[in-house]
């Protein structure tokens, strides 16, 4: 009998662990994946409630109005060029553009987070109830001299973003469209307007993923910094050959770098090179790396939605790992998550959550939500970061990035020239920073079918970073 | 004199719990009354509270029963027809009717454990009209959703699983009270055997959970319990293997969101209705939970955290946590092994069935079939959830009387000195 009830307190003692784990589970769940369940476009509830709501207004940075209810009528920006280089961020009331604040923060603008006492107060009182206030950390004036710049008519990305706080100044996408004349020709363009490419388009980083083959390389290759490496141009492995960019076989041109240092080899892209070093990091380590970096991670961002990057995992012979590591074969990111490595480079290791909710306050001027900065990883030892540092800095005084460069300024930067089987050109790409203490900026650049990066998204960075500081 | 009076203060809480809660059904069935303008909602808003104070004070007055967990069972059973008459004025009425017929058997299964003089014969009795009850569906059945375990009788359909699962708690109590360990196994094996040609899984798992914890209880001896979770886990994986069915539920398990409209639908509404109620809820009678589909039934949960939010639904969770370590406490305050033995599956049972079903609500097991005690919408389930309080109502009843017993023997005892 004593044995039966010791064996009985036992089972209480399980039974209670389940009921604890339903209420952990909920509970984590409510806290992880609330906000996306909630802005769902499977939500029925969520768009009939909208009717019984004036939606908050959406302010940038600097208190520029983004959106607003006029009249139970959603309206955006005045400035028609602001309207357009904002609306991937803000998205449209007709939810044309997917998980814009809009869409993502429904629960915000909607007034769903009311407490009880402010709930009850507005049906006391019979006024309409009203939305948060947004607060982002966008700039709309940078944004719209971004588009500015950007090449007409082409497709691609830009994503800014203070490395120290993670928060984004800008994440535009191109071609864009404006949010208040939705034409039939926006709806059929065949670069399709509406795709956000910043955080949703998944590119082939290219040569920019090198900065990530590099820290790789310092973990796994003690003496890697020490070693001279050998470009012979052209080299074949299995069934694929390495070459380096300006290579052109029919024309029988070659580009060959010879003997080279690591430093070296990061300032011209050398293939060769990164193709040996990932070869000899082996596709296991590179993977935990890239892994380490947020490849193959679900990213549950607080207040935006990046789509996942991914280190292939199939189809692993050695000519895929090769290219892999110079940045080609599967690998696919987003601009703002090549942004966010870029970042993590001049933050010391440190990668930042991408942040784009400064605050939400109620209509009664209430502050319901505000966040602090938050690290995402570290991703690398500040002794590799130093070392990534000064890579970067050599790309843009003395290698492939040198059109970035401004006297006096400690810009830094990494280029790419990513080639996509389905295109003629490859995509132009440029990671950069300022290496400057009040200007913490950095930067993710995509140009589709640009070219090569040095020549087209170098020289924007350049405009961008000086507009940064000029404003400093 | 003294002692007795400290026991029955001692009881006082569940009482004084009487008010609120019948304040909280006239406050719910008025303010509904006030939305439809319906003369139906205001009647029940006064026949509810009545119904709760009687079941709750008046039953206690039949036998020495326990008023913490019939006050508790009587608050989870009236949200149930709340929440349905909310949806379905029909359906509530009828829960209502279930309701009571549920605390018929309640009572009745009170008294048959608290009465019955021998299990001998009875449990052999029970063993084979249990087998022979659930291969009937087998034979005459009607399949819903993917299981054939329902039988109907006239106009009315009868899942007898939710029967035999009494009488299998029952039997495992009483042949593992006398060591009969072997043909507890085969009896129970034999269940399992015919709910999985049933595909009614979540019962099955229910069965089998129930079966290990009493081994637990009764042997001690950890080596059999592992061979009993090996061949659980055997059985899951050929289960996986065999049946389609289970191989779609596990795959929506792992993802919902694939296929939003389609498979992972019920799944995904019901996640969406719980974080619309929010901390809150968006208040009784706003909410648009009959999306769900099945929200009166496997959903109910998500149905009422999405009308009255999460911190009601911790409650709610607390109630269900509060019967079942009673039904613990009960069976360690038990005087015979049956008894303990009994009182120990009638919790666990509850707590594994309340578990399996929200636990597949809120995707942390993949869903199967089964009802929230108390609260989902159907008679069998219903009567069958009462009729095991009615279990350990006898038990306590018991252990009451065994209580006064000691008690007149001491006072005798001290005469005699």
């Amino acid at each position: 009998m004593k044995q039966l009830h010791r064996n009985i307190k036992r089972i209480a003692l399980c039974l209670c662990a389940l009921f604890l784990l339903l209420a952990g589970y909920g509970a984590y769940n409510i806290i992880v994946n609330g906000n996306r369940w909630f802005s769902s476009s499977s939500n029925t509830f969520a768009r009939t409630q909208k009717k019984n709501v004036i939606a908050g207004d959406i302010l940038d940075r600097g208190g520029v109005l983004l959106a607003t209810t006029v009249e139970g009528k959603r309206e955006y920006a005045a400035d028609a060029a602001v309207r357009r280089a904002v609306v991937h961020v803000v998205g449209d009331s007709q939810s044309n553009v997917n998980n814009g604040v809009e869409a993502f923060m429904a629960a915000h603008l909607y007034g769903f987070n009311m407490g009880f006492g402010e709930r009850l107060s507005y049906a006391l009182s019979g006024e309409t109830r009203k939305g948060d206030t947004l607060h982002l950390t966008i700039d709309s004036q940078l944004a719209a001299y971004i588009a500015g710049i950007f090449p007409a008519g082409r497709a691609g990305a830009v994503a800014v973003m203070n490395y120290r706080t993670g928060e984004v100044l800008s994440s535009q996408s191109f071609p864009n469209f404006d949010p208040m004349r939705v034409t039939a020709a926006v709806k059929s363009d065949p670069q399709k307007p509406f795709f956000n490419r910043s955080v949703q388009g998944l590119y082939t980083p290219g040569s920019t993923f090198k900065i990530v083959t590099a820290v790789s390389a310092l973990q796994n290759m003690p003496d890697v910094q020490s070693r001279a490496f050998q470009c012979t141009g052209l080299r074949e492995i299995g069934s694929r050959v390495i070459t380096d960019a300006g290579t052109d076989l029919e024309a029988g041109k070659i580009t060959r770098h010879g003997q080279l240092t690591l430093l070296r080899a990061f300032q011209v892209s050398c293939n060769n090179t990164f193709a040996g070093l990932a070869l000899e990091i082996g596709d296991a380590a590179l993977r935990k790396t890239a892994e380490g970096f947020g490849f193959n991670d679900n990213f549950l961002f607080r207040d935006l939605v990046v789509e996942n990057s991914s280190y292939p995992t199939e189809n692993r012979n050695e000519g895929e790992i090769a290219w892999t590591g110079a940045g080609q074969s599967a690998l696919t990111a987003s601009p703002l998550h090549m942004c966010m490595i870029a970042a993590s480079v001049a933050n010391d290791g440190v990668m930042m959550e991408p942040q784009i909710l400064l605050s939400a306050v109620s209509a009664r001027g209430e502050t319901r939500t505000e966040f602090a900065p938050r690290a995402y990883r570290t991703v690398m030892t500040e002794a590799q970061a130093a070392v990534l540092q000064e890579y970067m800095r050599a790309v843009v005084t003395g290698g492939t990035g040198t059109a970035a460069g401004i006297s006096g300024v400690r810009v830094c930067g990494k280029t790419g020239s990513a080639e996509v089987d389905t295109q003629e050109n490859t995509n132009a790409w440029f990671l950069g920073y300022l290496d400057e203490e009040d200007a913490p900026y950095a930067l993710a650049i995509v140009v589709e079918e640009g070219g090569g990066g040095g020549s087209v998204a170098a020289p924007m960075a350049k405009k961008i970073f000086q507009w940064l500081l000029e404003k400093e | 004199m003294s002692k007795e009076k400290k026991s029955r203060r001692r009881k006082n809480p569940a009482l004084a719990l009487l008010g609120p809660v019948m304040l909280f059904y006239f406050l719910a069935f008025f303010l509904l009354g006030l939305k439809d303008a319906n003369w139906e909602s205001f009647l029940l808003s006064l026949a509810v509270p009545v119904m709760i104070l009687i079941g709750t004070a008046g039953i206690s007055r039949l036998f020495p029963a326990d008023q913490l967990l019939l006050s508790l069972t009587n608050f989870l059973c009236a949200l149930g027809v709340l929440i349905l008459y909310r949806f379905s004025p029909q359906r509530g009425l009828a829960q209502a009717v279930n309701y009571g017929v549920g605390v018929g058997g309640m009572i009745l299964c009170a008294y048959v454990v608290r009465y019955m003089p021998g299990w001998k014969w009875s449990t052999v009795l029970m063993m084979g009209g249990s087998l022979l009850l659930l291969l009937l569906p087998l034979v005459i059945g009607t399949e819903k959703n993917g299981a054939k375990s329902w039988i109907s009788v006239g106009s009315v359909s009868v899942q007898p699983s939710e029967i035999v699962k009494l009488a299998l708690m029952l039997c495992l109590a009483y042949l593992l009270s006398q060591r009969r360990v072997l043909l507890s196994i085969i009896f129970a094996g034999a269940c399992l055997m015919i709910l999985m040609l049933q595909k009614d899984l979540g019962t099955a798992l229910l069965y089998y959970g129930v079966t290990m914890v009493l081994l637990y209880a009764a042997i001690g001896s950890l080596p059999l319990i592992g061979v009993g979770l090996a061949g659980g886990c055997g059985a899951a994986i050929v289960g996986y293997q065999m049946f389609a069915h289970v191989k779609r539920r596990v795959a929506i398990w792992l993802n919902p969101w694939a296929d939003v409209r389609d498979a992972g639908y019920q799944i995904v509404q019901g996640l969406i209705a719980m974080v619309n109620g929010g901390v809150w809820g968006v208040g009784l009678g706003l909410g648009n939970a009959s999306v769900i589909p099945e929200y009166y039934n496997d959903f109910v949960f998500m149905t009422i955290l999405n009308e009255f939010g999460l911190i009601f639904g911790l409650i709610v969770l607390l109630m269900f946590l509060f019967i079942i370590l009673r039904g613990i406490m009960i069976a360690n305050r038990s005087r015979t092994v049956f008894h303990a033995l009994l009182a120990t599956a009638c919790s666990t049972l509850l707590a594994l069935q309340t578990f399996v079903i929200i636990g597949g609500n809120i995707k942390l097991i993949p869903l199967t079939g089964v009802t929230l005690p108390f609260i989902s919408y159907g008679g069998t389930s219903l009567v069958s959830s009462l009729c095991i309080i009615g279990f350990l109502q006898g038990v306590a009843s018991r252990n009451e009387a065994g209580v006064h017993a000691d008690r007149a023997l001491a006072e005798r005892g001290g005469e005699g000195l």
